[in-house]
């Protein structure tokens, strides 16, 4: 499969780098990975993870000190560029890869709904009447279309965060970058962003990396990435991510409630299988442990 | 609290008045605002009053709304109709009482004065009732638009305005916010002399701030993410041009600014 993000030994730190390298506190520190076209990626890692700096070096917000990010091909920073060859490589990456981002109040510019949907292909220079398709077609394909004359401020913060969405959407990128898009959410909310961003996966075939800390939100992704103090510390499918309680403790996270469950029943000797994720399969093995 | 306030505020519509273009209907208010100064007498400003309710009835804008307008700087037509009674002494006196004259001549200069004012207000609350913030600033921007040297500053000056408006809901529901906030944990707001209850709005006012720099910080991210990057090579949406409807206000003003111009020459004085 084509490859859309790939960092290279990627490390970023928000201090100035020292001459002593090892007193330097690094955000992001060796980061190398690999993000296919199609894929549904989670990155799982608490506050201060490095998670966040992560997403903000994809798209070229920040630069890395060290290694190189490619976007398709593009790396994210060059030395030595005019300042027009920069814009332009910038505004490329930045089409290829949409961020949406937490507070969903702090992302909608304009105070109509289809007019903010509007910005991004605005100042892409896109032609007015393929704007308004492509801003009919992304909210149609969140479900905020009957919401495209309304005022942002008077939506719910799920709505909000689907119009930011949407806003992305009609740039037409590639891979959706969600950077903790749920954490100021009500599980209502949560669960329609999700849906969302579920949909455009698979109907899509939009790429997704989404970060978070709910595990629950991680359950459904086809890969997790666990991060701890701006490196990469587990990587693969989320059962053999969760089936290591223990390690996924170690660095301050959880495993989802099923998960838990199973293990401490297992613990005090039922045979459960160890790589359970969510409660249907919990409530399958469980019947046929009674059965038997 | 804040939320009341309608002045300024949009209200989503089909109407004729709401289909306008926005430059064209910011050059009429503007044009009627200017006009409603050359009034000189009663004749020319029930001409000007006539088109106000005629615009007022095609925007289908309920008339208790567009009243509602008023409310805010009821005080101030107040003040300056009591002002106008008592030092105008043209005309008949009709009551004395020691320094305090009343004459037709102040009671006509009154009711002059609040018609106008009236109608300002009415006039511009038209507009913004009628059309989109964003609208309003793209129009500014777009009549602007022709003074080239300046083109990258007016767009920088559109776009604040734009982005002021969309967060002034939410710095007021984030005020309401902090002030709940506040009070559940003892701060006195209602009572005291001024200067304790400017006080107490200081740990209002200093997490609003910086709540507001951390929004900036990060919708600065969230535009530069949507590839912001100023008036050059910007499309726009919505695309304006003018239709007949807006040759016909145009022609409406200029018919009512030419009675307003004649109505002055045949009647010099007030009444």
């Amino acid at each position: 499969m084509e490859e859309i993000l790939r960092f290279d030994n990627v490390s970023f730190s928000y201090d100035e780098i020292t001459e002593d390298k090892a007193k330097t506190e690094y955000a992001v520190k060796n980061v190398s990975l690999s993000i296919k076209k199609g894929e549904y990626i989670a990155i799982l890692g608490h506050n201060g993870s490095g998670k966040s700096t992560l997403a903000k070096l994809s798209n070229a917000i920040l630069m890395p000190d060290e290694g190189t990010v490619y976007v398709e091909g593009i790396p994210t920073f060059v030395v030595g560029e005019t300042e027009e060859v920069e814009l332009e490589r910038t505004m490329k990456i930045r089409q290829h890869v949409g961020m949406v981002f937490q507070n969903p109040d702090n992302q909608i510019v304009a105070t109509i709904v289809e007019e903010d949907v509007a910005f991004g292909p605005e100042n892409l220079g896109v032609d007015p009447i393929e704007i308004r398709k492509r801003v009919d077609e992304s909210l149609k394909a969140v479900g905020m279309y009957e919401y495209r004359g309304h005022e942002p401020h008077k939506l719910s913060g799920g709505q909000k965060q689907r119009v930011a969405i949407a806003g992305i959407l009609a740039m037409q990128p590639d891979c959706l970058v969600l950077d903790e898009s749920t954490a100021m959410l009500d599980p209502r909310g949560r669960r329609e962003v999700m849906n969302t961003v579920r949909k455009l996966h698979d109907e899509l075939s939009m790429t997704v990396v989404f970060i978070t800390h709910f595990m629950d939100e991680a359950v459904t992704a086809d890969r997790v990435v666990v991060m701890d103090e701006g490196s990469v510390i587990m990587d693969g499918t989320p059962r053999e991510v969760f089936s290591n309680p223990e390690k996924l403790r170690s660095v301050g996270l959880d495993v989802p409630q099923a998960t838990e469950f199973s293990n401490e029943l297992s613990k005090i000797g039922l045979l459960m299988p160890n790589d359970i994720l969510n409660a249907d399969e919990c409530v399958t093995s469980l019947s046929t442990l009674l059965e038997e | 609290m804040i939320k009341d306030i309608t002045i300024g505020q949009y209200f989503p519509g089909n109407s004729i008045v709401h289909k306008m273009d926005p430059r064209m209907k910011l050059i009429l208010t503007f044009v009627y605002i200017i006009v409603i100064f050359v009034c000189k007498n009663f004749y020319s400003l029930g001409v000007m009053v006539i088109a106000l309710v005629i615009m007022v009835l095609l925007s289908k804008i309920p008339v208790k709304t567009i009243l509602k307008s008023v409310k805010p700087i009821f005080i101030i037509i107040l003040f300056t109709a009591i002002l106008n009674v008592l030092y105008t002494k043209t005309g008949t006196i009709i009551f004395e009482w020691k320094f305090i004259h009343i004459s037709t001549g102040g009671i006509y200069t009154a009711i002059f004065m609040v018609i106008r004012i009236v109608s300002l207000v009415v006039a511009s609350s038209l507009l913004t009732y009628t059309t989109s913030p964003t609208l309003i600033t793209d129009a500014i921007e777009r009549l602007l638009s022709p003074l080239k040297f300046m083109r990258n500053s007016i767009h920088t000056i559109a776009m604040m305005m734009t982005i002021a408006l969309r967060f002034i809901p939410t710095l007021i529901e984030e005020f309401d916010k902090i002030t709940s906030a506040q009070k559940a944990r003892g701060a006195d707001l209602e009572t005291g002399t001024l200067v304790e209850r400017a006080k107490a709005l200081i740990p209002i006012f200093i997490p609003l701030f910086i709540t507001s720099f951390r929004r900036a910080y990060e919708l600065a991210y969230a535009m530069e993410c949507r590839c912001y990057h100023g008036a050059e090579g910007r499309t726009r949406m919505k695309q304006m041009s003018y239709s007949v409807r807006d040759f016909a206000g145009f022609v409406f003003m200029v018919l009512v600014t030419a009675g307003v111009v004649s109505l002055n020459f045949v009647f010099p004085h007030l009444i």
